[in-house]
């Protein structure tokens, strides 16, 4: 069975974001770029998949700028057999790369395709789900834990108050959430095994999808800036600053 | 009125009553510092909030002949802060001396007071685009006028300098109450003798230091962080040569971490990594970094394959995120928990040059298990400067009294292999009381000369810091 897993490059989520002075966007010069850490996660669970004997091949997808490719080898170098870019310097929504995620699967015929369940860019959390309902495969969304059996996978889904536990039929869509599991460090000597493994790039334009969006982004803006903590001379001032200017005691 | 109380109304009246503490709870953690070694009772804490006001203390102090000890962060780690045991004297705390004055992100320079804390400096630095690189464990609670008085230098010395490298100008109240102005943020002066850099390093002996003007640098824009085991310290070694080489000089740091450091510190931290299959005998956690966009990942992996092929790499992983590169740096600060759990052991800072290291290394390993063959010698450290930390963890079954003359034992035998690799025996947590003894028979006659001269032209009454680096000279 082949595992489909895509991967998306963000702004690494220990980066403080700066939002440009026009408010137009986020900030992205010179910002350090990684793979989104629940793509990660994705990564992490097709490269276990294989190493369990489930899946027999591993194929990451990216969709972006040439820098993109950086991911992919990421991918490669923890485990992944080979890599697919879309190449486009476009921005895409998240409808442009469920469809060309939709073309990928249809030329590729994965067993399993494994989604972060957002990214931490955006936060849309919709491409896995869009991308079963173009495709009409089962989705498990939000995944903890992921056990393929025979021709259905069974997927634990953390949902409010509790988890519950889906069973889908394969070909099917799994998108992951924090606790699948933990994803490991790339070894030195794959990482340099990544360099030869293949890397095919296409285009949109061959995929036949357009990535043109009708969402247009319109404002970026930073969270109001907290205000500085004061200190109090006495339990008497700190008692009337609640009462009477917090006013979260009476 | 006493000169106890005489002293105390002349602090209250310069400072204010918020100022100053007496009472014992309040001067409890002024008494002891970070590895828990606990100090006398002091005459009082004065809290100073500026410069003019820490003068003036020195000035009363003088007049009066009171004995005092600044005080920063207390991470200081040779018992240089501590209030003396014997004699009681002033602790004078630079906690409330603690604005940063000025950054100049086109001159590369900031301006502060004694009393910051390095994180501080650190987070400013940053929000001007800049980078302040002093980095070591304690930067949470150290100040930077600790950092200048015991002259530190942690982890990214290899690329930036220890703190002498990083100082421009200082402010310093001098034991007879006078300040020393010299905040020019100059990167070039030659005028005459560098005095400041005779009170970086003094570890609070020639006076205290109130404010600095710091270098800063441009911030990196990309690191990449790798934990690679390696067979043996002599690979260690011909691998940080290649990596100079091989990165371009963008190495910030080459962290040696042995296997039982990392063990010890899964043991304080549980969830932390061991992402190489296999243990290895030795690691190192070795970080390269840039401020525009350099291929670090094409140079990295140039070296790796170097290192592989000549047998000096084993085996390794490179961080693929910021927080995978996280992880790995808190192994390096989990294990340094992990052997303060194991209760007191022998704790050296010693130096060497590096072609020596690792004859050293073995020579010492050598000897310390020829006389105590159940010890664990731990020698980990910021080996990119010739810097170990060279260990000792005594037997656990040990006695009290035997541990302390076995470790004390250790020492002199270790310090003996220092000097005959010529070496130094503290490579940056400086002498202050901990090290005096040893550290005076290296002395040579004429350097003994001209440091107690130095020390007597500018603390002639021998109030400022008894007993720290030089004997005391006073009574
Ligand atoms: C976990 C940990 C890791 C460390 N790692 C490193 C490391 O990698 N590299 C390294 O070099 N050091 C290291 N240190 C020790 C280092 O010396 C201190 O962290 C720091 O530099 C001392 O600053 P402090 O403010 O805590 O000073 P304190 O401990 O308060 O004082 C240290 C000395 O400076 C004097 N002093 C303090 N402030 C002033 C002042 N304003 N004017 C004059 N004298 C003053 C004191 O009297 C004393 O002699 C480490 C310590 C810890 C606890």
């Amino acid at each position: 069975m082949k595992v489909l897993v895509a991967v998306k490059r963000v702004i690494d989520y220990n980066v403080k974001i700066r939002v440009k002075a026009d408010q137009s966007d986020v900030d992205l010069t010179n910002v350090k770029m990684a793979m989104n850490p629940f793509c990660e996660i994705a990564v992490e669970e097709a490269v276990r998949l294989k190493e369990k004997g489930v899946a027999t091949e591993v194929i990451a997808v990216s969709i972006g700028p040439k820098a993109s490719q950086e991911q992919l080898r990421t991918a490669l170098a923890l485990g992944a057999d080979r890599a697919i870019q879309v190449l486009t310097d476009d921005p895409v929504d998240s409808l442009a790369v469920a469809k060309l995620l939709a073309k990928v699967v249809e030329e590729e015929q994965p067993g399993l395709v494994i989604l972060g369940k957002q990214s931490i860019d955006a936060d849309n959390n919709q491409t896995g789900q869009m991308l079963a309902a173009l495709t009409g495969m089962g989705q498990g969304t939000f995944a903890s834990e992921v056990v393929v059996d025979g021709e259905s996978v069974n997927v634990t889904r953390e949902i409010d108050g509790g988890l519950q536990t889906v069973k889908l039929s394969l070909p099917a869509v799994v998108t992951t959430d924090l606790r699948l599991n933990e994803p490991r460090y790339a070894k030195l000597p794959d990482i340099m095994k990544a360099k030869k493994k293949p890397l095919d790039v296409k285009t949109p334009e061959e995929l036949g999808v357009s990535t043109a969006s009708k969402v247009t982004l319109v404002k970026v803006a930073p969270p109001a800036e907290r205000q500085g903590g004061i200190k109090v001379g006495s339990v008497d001032e700190l008692v009337d600053k609640l009462k009477n200017e917090a006013k979260v005691i009476s | 009125m006493t000169a106890h109380d005489e002293l105390l109304t002349f602090l209250t009246t310069t400072l204010g009553p918020s100022g100053v503490l007496c009472d014992d709870v309040d001067i409890a953690r002024y008494r002891i510092d970070w590895a828990g070694a606990q100090g006398g009772i002091p005459l009082a804490v004065a809290r100073p909030a500026t410069p003019e006001q820490v003068a003036e203390i020195l000035g009363y102090c003088h007049r009066n002949d009171i004995p005092v000890v600044p005080q920063g962060g207390g991470s200081g780690l040779v018992e240089a802060a501590l209030p003396d045991r014997d004699t009681p004297e002033l602790v004078i705390s630079l906690e409330r001396l603690n604005g940063i004055r000025h950054v100049d992100p086109i001159n590369f320079s900031m301006s502060v007071d004694a009393g910051c804390i390095l994180q501080t400096i650190k987070d400013a630095a940053e929000a001007e685009d800049c980078f302040f690189p002093l980095t070591l464990g304690a930067q949470g609670s150290c100040q930077i006028g600790g950092n200048i008085a015991t002259n530190a230098g942690g982890l990214n010395v290899l690329r930036y300098g220890m703190m002498r490298q990083l100082v421009l100008g200082v402010e310093v109240a001098l034991p007879d109450g006078r300040l020393l102005c010299d905040m020019k943020a100059l990167h070039k002066n030659n005028t005459g003798y560098d005095l400041k850099q005779l009170f970086i390093g003094a570890e609070g002996t020639l006076g205290i230091v109130t404010g600095a003007v710091i270098k800063l640098f441009p911030r990196p824009q990309v690191t990449r962080t790798a934990l690679i085991g390696c067979p043996d310290v002599e690979s260690v070694l011909k691998l940080y040569a290649q990596s100079r080489r091989s990165c371009c000089d963008l190495l910030s740091a080459f962290e040696l971490i042995p296997r039982i450091c990392l063990e010890l510190a899964i043991e304080v931290a549980p969830d932390l990594p061991d992402p190489l299959d296999e243990g290895h005998p030795v690691y190192i956690l070795m970080e390269v970094a840039a401020s525009g966009p350099v291929n670090l990942d094409g140079m990295i992996e140039a070296l790796f394959e170097i290192g592989i092929e000549n047998g000096w790499i084993n085996d390794g992983v490179l961080a693929t995120s910021d927080h995978q590169a996280k992880q790995l740096w808190r192994i390096r600060e989990a294990m340094l928990e992990g052997q303060q759990r194991r209760g007191e052991h022998l704790r050296t800072d010693v130096s060497l040059p590096l072609s020596a290291l690792s004859e050293f290394h073995h020579r010492a390993q050598l000897s310390m298990e020829e006389t105590s063959p159940e010890c664990t010698v731990i020698a980990y450290g910021h080996v990119g400067d010739g810097n170990l930390h060279f260990n000792v963890l005594p037997p656990p079954t040990l006695e009290q009294e035997a541990k302390r003359s076995l470790l004390h034992e250790l020492e002199l035998q270790l310090f003996d292999i220092v000097a005959e690799f010529s070496g130094s025996i503290s490579a940056e947590h400086g002498i202050g009381r901990a090290k005096q003894a040893p550290f005076l028979e290296t002395l040579t006659a004429p350097e003994h000369e001209i440091m107690r001269g130095i020390k007597r032209q500018i603390d002639p009454r021998g109030m400022m810091s008894p007993g720290r680096i030089l004997p005391a000279t006073h009574d």
